[in-house]
């Protein structure tokens, strides 16, 4: 009898040292950027080899690359990109044994990429990259790609995501863009840029009011809110092949609220009732369901990723606040308890923080906040109004809109307020951002 | 009896750093691609081009051209008959500009009707039951602080209340509309508090 339980007890030890070793080995090469105190990660990025010996070296594709990856890499928020010029080690083509990771910690390096080439003729490259852990002196993973389209940004953007997945579990906000509203004199329009500020297209062609581009997340459709039939209606755009729809125009305000997580319904703020109320409508069937009953101005609602809640403001407790209710719009309960006029309501796509903009000291400023209403962190501190947060499909950084004066910015922070960087800078007024979903 | 229990403890506390660290390896995910892998990116592939029959094309032509001359004097048309109505509504406009209907304004962030406003709604519901055939749209403005969402709803709200006091006036409903244009057609350009007073207004159109 006594045997037996010694022996289970001996069985368990073994398997609580089995799964502590197992976790320990694999934590020194995951990087917690949920951390609070996250600190970015040092990386050296070296420039690509041309590896066919007696083939012409092709100097500007080789740095091309590796300064478009340095690029994506920096633009993800958590690496501090090594200055090349910093570089010990010479670029010679070198396997694990003939690096001598000691020459890459002593300037300050974690990680060490390098990279090899052959170009095979006018765009067709075989680019092989490997990621080293140089603390550990290990090699992460190598991959091989292969490209004929001369798409470099394209090229670069696939292997920057593929080190961050190896680093962090996620891919990171690569193959996103930014929908934006510029307000012109003439009128506002949406426009959509990549998240790295390129490729920067104009979408509609309303030259009215506009507001409130939301995508959804299965990256087919854009709604958004606009006065182009003389007042406010809300319209559903088909990114493919660009088709517009009306799909709310009752009495009154119609205002776009955000998607469901499957997109098949789209949340509303419409007054046809004669009070600016939450709906829900079914995008296929057209069925519209109200979702508040209260005497005030319930607007600009949120779905959780989750699907289970929505976020909105409402000013029934005097001032703009935010609120959750569940999705039948039952259990409404108030979240933001500091400052009168909280609005802008944006879920983290990874669940539990919503960011929103709330006035502080005569500026308005992003926070974000949990689902319980606990938790309180003040994102951006400058001197301008900051607006209009919306979280990243990793859920790792936030885009917003900053007025100073009269100039006027889309910026991207990471998700803790920190490594702030600027997109776009106008004297038009940039407003409105909107994270896209990843597209493929 | 009691190592029974203590080897559930165990247990318990087994079970428990499982799931801790389960929850923890799910996010500890490297790729560990020892076997190379090849990304390719497949070449486009144009469409072919219709060939078409001479003679078709031809009579296609023809009709087209028919169809377009029809349609290019039914536009000039159109045009003429929304050219009338334009001047009508601009003469119509302007006779119920002189009537002097004033503006009304607002608290920073409310939509109720300030004392003061009372008087001029009185006012001008009298000349709205003079020009008993017009119909009165009630647009509700906001000042430019806030969120521009949040402002839409506000004027939308301001506009209500306002109608909604006219009809206590004895203005039937169904001649007064509302619309909100938010904080995005400020009546005073400039950032300060007297500019803002001027721009938490109703303002009446009639048509």
């Amino acid at each position: 009898m006594k045997n037996k339980y010694t022996f289970k007890t001996f069985i368990l030890f073994i398997f609580l040292l089995i799964s502590i070793l197992h976790n320990t080995a694999l934590a020194k090469v995951y990087i917690d950027i949920d951390a609070p105190g996250f600190q970015q990660f040092p990386i050296a990025v070296c420039d690509f080899q041309n590896k066919k010996a007696g083939a012409v070296p092709s100097v500007e594709f080789n740095t091309a690359i590796a300064d478009n990856i340095r690029h994506y890499l920096d633009l993800s928020g958590i690496f501090n990109i090594l200055d090349k010029k910093s570089f010990l080690e010479g670029v010679e083509p070198g396997t694990p044994e003939t690096i001598r990771f000691s020459d890459w910690s002593v300037i300050g390096a974690d990680f060490l990429l390098r990279g090899d080439m052959i170009i095979a003729g006018q765009n067709d490259v075989i680019v092989e990259i490997r990621l080293y852990d140089v603390t550990r002196g290990q090699m992460l993973f190598n991959k091989k790609y292969s490209d004929k389209t001369g798409d470099l940004p394209t090229f670069a953007r696939a292997i920057a995501a593929d080190i961050l997945l190896a680093l962090t579990g996620d891919e990171g906000d690569f193959n996103t863009q930014i929908a934006f509203v510029i307000k012109k004199k003439a009128g506002a329009d949406i426009y959509t840029m990549n998240y790295d500020a390129s490729d920067m297209k104009n979408l509609t062609n309303h030259q009215s009011i506009v507001a409130a581009p939301r995508w959804s997340p299965d990256g087919q459709y854009l709604a958004f809110t606009s006065y182009k039939g003389g007042r406010p209606e809300v319209y559903l755009r088909f990114l493919k092949p660009g088709k517009e729809k009306k799909v709310a125009s009752f009495p009154g305000l119609n205002l776009c609220g955000s998607f469901s997580p499957d997109s098949k319904k789209l949340l509303l703020t419409l007054s046809k009732d004669t009070n600016e109320e939450i709906y829900v409508l079914d995008i296929d069937a057209m069925t519209l369901k109200r979702l508040t009953h209260s005497y005030s101005i319930d607007v600009s609602p949120a779905w959780s990723p989750c699907g289970k809640k929505i976020a909105f403001v409402s000013n029934r407790s005097g001032s703009p606040q935010i609120f959750l209710m569940d999705t039948d719009g039952n259990n409404a309960k108030r979240i933001t308890f500091e400052g009168n006029y909280n609005t802008s309501p944006s879920w983290s796509p990874r669940g539990g923080r919503i960011a929103y903009e709330g006035l502080i000291n005569h500026k308005y400023q992003i926070f974000s906040v949990d689902e319980e209403g606990n938790n309180l962190i003040q994102l951006t501190f400058d001197d301008a109004d900051n607006e209009y947060p919306s979280w990243s499909p990793s859920g790792r950084q936030i885009v917003f809109s900053s007025k100073q004066g009269s100039k006027s910015r889309i910026s991207i922070m990471n998700s803790n307020g920190l490594n702030i960087r600027v997109l776009r800078e106008n004297k038009d007024q940039l407003v409105m951002p909107a994270w896209s979903p990843r597209f493929k | 009896m009691k190592k029974h229990l203590t080897l559930i403890g165990l247990l318990m506390v087994f079970a428990f750093s499982l799931t801790i660290f389960s929850g923890c390896a799910e996010k500890k995910a490297v790729v560990k691609d020892e076997a190379i892998q090849e990304q390719k990116v497949a070449p486009t592939q144009t469409a072919p081009v219709a060939v078409k029959d001479d003679e078709a094309a031809r009579r296609a032509k023809e009709q087209a051209d028919r169809e377009a001359a029809l349609k290019e004097q039914a536009d000039r048309e159109a045009a003429l008959k929304a050219q009338a109505a334009k001047d009508r509504a601009a003469r119509n406009a302007a006779a119920l500009n002189d009537l002097n209907i004033q503006n009304i304004y607002f608290d920073y962030n409310k939509s109720s009707i300030r004392p003061d406003a009372r008087e001029i709604l009185k006012a001008n519901a009298d000349i709205f039951t003079k020009n008993s055939a017009a119909t009165i749209v009630v647009e509700g403005y906001c000042d430019e602080r806030g969120t521009a969402e949040y402002n839409m709803a506000l004027g939308e709200r301001r506009a209500q209340e306002t109608k909604q006091y006219l009809v206590n006036l004895g203005i039937n409903a169904s001649r007064l509309e509302t619309i909100s244009y938010g904080k995005e057609r400020p009546a005073n350009e400039a950032h300060d508090e007297a500019a803002w007073a001027q721009n938490r207004r109703a303002q009446f159109l009639l048509k």
